[in-house]
């Protein structure tokens, strides 16, 4: 079986937007949580979230930046960014044997936002000619590979917020079985516009304000933790096949060893331990990996009553004792739940602090649930560490329930 | 102001155009305008000569093409009005 190289890492974070200082923010405990200001922010229960933490660049044609929507453009910036890291000689690869996979929950969701503005609260009929193009779930991978010219299978995931752990698995299975050999794989989501934000608040999920910083409002594992903060970016990562990476002396960032997809269907929305569990069993079996040589997992960790309990008796039911010495940090503390994009830019994030020799933290954890007895990593990261092995969970509403993970190079 | 000048402006405005380089005979492909970019300028035009640009597919190659078949809007529409005001 082909192996899968991971090359390059591209990011439009709450935390940063580019790598370095995503890792700087996480090294500092940093948050990228506020309070959203203006616009239609106001009528919203609790009007926190993180943005990205600037702009994306990278699109100069005006003409085709109006045919975008904020998500595409993450997307594309991410590319960009994961491109210029791997350092693809793209005079020498066959377009044909490069895709494109990514996961998105909403897609332009704002773009749908501002047309239904239009149609229905304008009352107008003059609904912008590209609304279709800029709200297509699948615009962000259609841009990616027009932008490159990649002509091999270019295909968009939405299982909400497991949308781009899946993309990046099934893009190295592909890889593993000879039908490509680069792959553009992760994931984008902007939903911090009034529609899909009420949409959440009606859910009952979103957390309530810290009384003393908006940014402490999402606490993952915490007694205290009353539900997620949405947050906004996008996260791609560059994947080879292991040969042709050795062979072209590529920086190997990790080897792609572990994809568990399972399905969890106790319920549309309330997880089981079961299935997440049976997401990092069929990880770990992939990657022939025993459970001992996990040395992080960066866990879903919503911050939800019902997510974390669930996923901490997951990672004791896979892990057995050694669970309690497996470090497991919810970076969503920090960088929000970026639903479709989450799994690629937690996954990125656990590669790059394996490069780093750091483990990132949890913040806002002061206090932890009694049925959270993990260690993880409370509010400060720990540098020195040697990590090995890393396992990043996506799970979903809808059941779709992945494990991923990677591997020192070696 | 002519359609022509009026055209322009709009033109240069979205894409970056040097009006220079929009002469009437200048084909909209070679200027970088291709089927959706005419698609979003029909829908400028209609908000900037308030006209309603019908669905019909129609065969527009230069920008003249384009300054023939707003006028032509402009007064089949003028003409409708007038009727209607009439009635």
């Amino acid at each position: 079986m082909r192996r899968v190289a991971l090359t390059g890492i591209g990011v439009i974070s709450p935390l940063g937007n580019t790598v370095a200082a995503l890792l700087g923010s996480l090294a500092a405990a940093r948050s990228g949580v506020c309070r959203l200001e203006g616009g239609d922010y106001g009528r919203l229960a609790n009007p926190i979230g993180a943005p990205a933490a600037g702009e994306p660049v990278g699109v100069a044609d005006p003409a085709k930046l109006r045919m975008m929507d904020r998500a595409t453009r993450f997307a594309l910036d991410a590319s960009r960014q994961a491109m210029a890291q791997a350092e693809l000689p793209l005079a020498g690869l066959d377009p044909a044997r490069v895709g494109v996979f990514i996961g998105t929950g909403m897609g332009g969701a704002q773009s749908t936002d501002d047309g239904y503005r239009i149609l229905y609260a304008q009352q107008s009929d003059r609904i912008k000619p590209f609304s279709v193009l800029l709200s297509m779930n699948n615009a962000a991978a259609s841009w990616i590979g027009l932008e490159y010219g990649f002509t091999g299978p270019n295909l968009t995931f939405t299982t909400a917020c497991s949308s781009s752990a899946v993309a990046i698995g099934e893009a190295a299975l592909r890889i593993k079985s000879g039908a490509v050999d680069v792959m553009l794989a992760g994931g984008t989501e902007a939903p911090l516009s009034l529609g899909p934000m009420k949409a959440w608040e009606a859910m009952r999920t979103i957390a309530t304000e810290d009384a003393h910083d908006p940014a402490a409002s999402c606490k993952p594992f915490a007694k205290n933790r009353t539900g997620i903060i949405l947050g906004e970016g996008a996260a791609v990562l560059v994947l080879e096949e292991w040969e042709s990476a050795l062979a072209r002396d590529a920086h190997i960032l990790a080897e792609i060893t572990g994809y568990g997809l399972a399905t969890d269907v106790s319920h549309l929305t309330h997880p089981s331990v079961q299935g997440q569990a049976r997401a990092m069993q069929l990880a770990l079996a992939s990657a022939s990996c025993m459970a001992a040589s996990i040395d992080y997992i960066n866990a879903h960790g919503t911050g939800t009553p019902a997510n974390d309990p669930v996923e901490t008796a997951a990672i004791k039911q896979v892990f057995g004792h050694r669970a309690y010495h497996i470090p497991v940090s919810s970076t969503k503390s920090m960088h929000g739940h970026l639903l479709g994009a989450a799994g690629a830019l937690e996954f990125a994030i656990a590669v790059l602090a394996m490069n780093a020799d750091l483990v990132p933290p949890t913040a806002n954890l002061q206090q932890s649930d009694p049925a959270c007895d993990l260690d993880y990593v409370p509010n400060h990261a720990r540098a020195d560490a040697t990590l090995r092995t890393v396992m990043s969970n996506s799970f979903a509403f809808g059941g779709t329930s992945v494990a991923l993970i990677g591997q020192r190079a070696c | 102001m002519t359609t022509y000048d009026r055209l322009v402006r709009i033109l240069a405005d979205e894409h970056q155009l040097a009006p220079e380089e929009l002469q009437p005979e200048a084909r909209l492909d070679e200027l970088g305008i291709d089927s959706l970019s005419v698609m979003e300028l029909l829908f400028k035009i209609e908000d900037a000569f308030h006209i309603q640009v019908p669905n019909d597919q129609v065969q527009l190659v230069t920008i003249n093409d384009i300054v023939v078949y707003v006028d032509a809007l402009i007064a089949q529409q003028a003409v409708a009005l007038a009727h209607q005001a009439q009635s």
